[in-house]
């Protein structure tokens, strides 16, 4: 199994390991999950995500190959107005195969006007690598898989940007503009904007205002050698706020409830349609057709009576075993699909039977949530929002609903100044 | 993670191997999850236990535990009837967690066979099942 360099540290202080997509990774400290995903809401939670991997796509040619695997729309993808993606922006979408079904799920960063970075799940390097070389023909691209050569470290919570203001050097004009999904710097010394970004030491790093929990916050993508040392004086410096390191359960769980597919789980060898994430896909203002052809659209287009995913929301804090042995049962004790994920996120309730969490603003002032159940189901039929349903796993059952969102009032659009104090 | 050495393993207790212990009170025996079990689910978030009066035999599933992240089934270590649950697990199921050999137990029960108790794992047996 591959380590982490953060590896070691782990290890010494007490956290539960597991194997996770070839790598030995924390699942939780010995402050539990619990306190793990609160943490992610009240202050900052700090992820070692070292696990995942990064691959460059340079050479003038470059956006060409990406409009042709993956699925956004690079001249239509940014914000409201659907701008083309530019230098500094990212986005979100997924490498289909030519069926229409997910390789994996990336976020691709325009670094500058040739040079993009894609980053995927964790030993997904060589497959997404293997994927562009198959299909750049005559195109004049440079690809780099840099699996392992880069470490990341995501910081998520209200009090990020806080912390990560003690340690930048000139903090001020780098969280002034700094919208959700951009980015700026970059971790190797021979690109340009890497020297707008640096830690006090130096360092140079690319920070991006993104995340896997749906909560304000940043990923910090930087070179090995350094992110030990970044790790520790994230917790020194930023000690007033109390950034708590946090495995991949509360990962799991955090991004559950902000409604984020896991690869390889919730999305994956099958095609990629009537999915919460639509908006990975290019389609065009009517939701009619799609602005682009990429590889596996076309396949896409054509499938008869695709499956169903949708987000569930429990009415309590019981599950069920995600997987192929648990049964979804509509209102009629018919079984209509799969439990893709189920758990909990702890830090929701309801109250009047509406989803209330602890950073919701109406809270009751005694609220105090014990978790509801979540996840993704996937099913044979087009249900509506609030439609019942009982998930059955051998002796069990609990009933949940169909819901557009779960877990409320999530920090991660909030605007900068709404963060930081200083702007 | 704890190491197995820093595992809380009395010796007055009995074990499965499904991670169950079993104390001898008198005539009743009382059953909860080892220090073992409750550090590998981590927190554990609800725990659904049978009602007084139903009895089942030696490796019945009898309930499950959920932490956050898993649901996994709980077994009967010696055949019997269930004569008391531990009701504060409702409200404060992290008891397991905190206290997995007092305040976190699971039920008590009066055995069929009592000599059933006297098959299970003694500590060292535990351990050697443990490492594997």
């Amino acid at each position: 199994m591959k380590e982490t360099p953060l590896h070691s540290w782990h290890i010494h202080n007490g956290a539960h390991m597991a194997d996770f997509g070839g790598y030995h990774m924390p699942l939780w400290y010995p402050s539990g999950i619990k306190k793990e995903h609160l943490s992610v809401l009240h202050h900052a939670g700090i992820f070692d995500t070292s696990h995942m991997a990064v691959v460059l796509v340079d050479g003038q040619d470059s956006r060409d190959l990406l409009q042709e695997c993956f699925s956004r729309d690079l001249d239509r993808c940014i914000g409201q107005n659907k701008k083309p993606i530019s230098v500094n922006r990212c986005v979100y979408g997924v490498f289909l195969n030519e069926k229409g079904y997910v390789i994996d799920d990336a976020i691709i960063y325009q670094v500058s006007e040739q040079l993009f970075m894609i980053v995927i799940n964790a030993g997904m390097g060589p497959t997404i690598t293997a994927h562009l070389r198959d299909n750049m023909k005559k195109r004049n691209v440079m690809i780099t898989d840099l699996t392992d050569q880069i470490a990341k470290i995501d910081i998520q919570g209200p009090a990020s940007a806080d912390i990560l203001l003690k340690i930048m050097n000139e903090p001020k004009s780098l969280f002034a503009n700094f919208p959700y999904f951009s980015f700026k710097g970059f971790f190797d010394n021979k690109i340009e904007s890497s020297r707008e970004v640096t830690l006090k030491n130096g360092t140079p790093l690319l920070l991006s205002r993104s995340g896997y929990t749906g909560e304000f916050g940043f990923e910090i993508f930087i070179t090995p050698e350094h992110i030990e040392a970044l790790w520790i004086d994230i917790m020194e410096t930023g000690k007033k706020y109390q950034p708590l390191p946090c495995g991949l359960g509360a990962r799991d769980s955090l991004r559950t409830g902000a409604v984020l597919p896991l690869s390889h789980q919730d999305i994956g060898h099958w095609p990629f349609l009537n999915t919460p994430w639509s908006f990975a896909l290019p389609y065009d203002d009517q939701n009619r057709g799609l602005t682009k052809t990429f590889i596996g659209s076309k396949s896409l287009l054509k499938i008869k009576n695709p499956e169903w995913t949708y987000p569930f929301v429990g009415f309590n804090v019981r599950k069920v075993p995600a997987g192929k042995n648990t049964a979804v049962m509509d209102q009629n004790g018919q079984a209509i699909g799969s439990v893709l994920t189920c758990v909990t996120d702890m830090a929701i309730g309801r109250v009047d039977n509406r989803i209330v969490s602890i950073n919701s603003p109406d809270k009751p002032e005694d609220f105090n949530p014990t978790g509801l159940s979540c996840g993704f189901v996937k099913v044979s039929k087009n249900l509506k929002p609030g439609t019942e349903l009982t998930l059955k796993a051998n002796s069990r059952e609990i009933k949940v609903e169909i819901t557009e969102d779960i877990r409320p009032h999530r920090t991660a659009r909030k605007p900068m100044k709404e963060m930081l104090s200083i702007l | 993670m704890k190491e197995i050495s820093e595992l809380n393993l009395p010796e007055d207790i009995r074990y499965t191997k499904t991670h169950e212990w079993a104390k001898k009170i008198g005539k009743t025996i009382k059953v909860g999850l080892t220090d073992y079990a409750q550090n590998q689910l981590g927190d554990i978030v609800f725990v659904e236990l049978p009602k007084i009066g139903e009895s089942f035999s030696k490796g019945d599933e009898f309930g499950n535990v959920e932490s956050v992240k898993a649901v996994s089934e709980i077994y009967m270590p010696v055949g019997g009837e269930v004569v008391a649950v531990n009701q504060e697990l409702e409200s404060t199921p992290e008891l397991v967690n905190q206290n997995p050999y007092s305040e976190g137990w699971l039920i008590e029960l009066k055995p069929t066979h009592p000599a059933e108790w006297d098959a299970l794992l003694d500590k060292a047996a535990y351990l050697v099942e443990l490492k594997g």
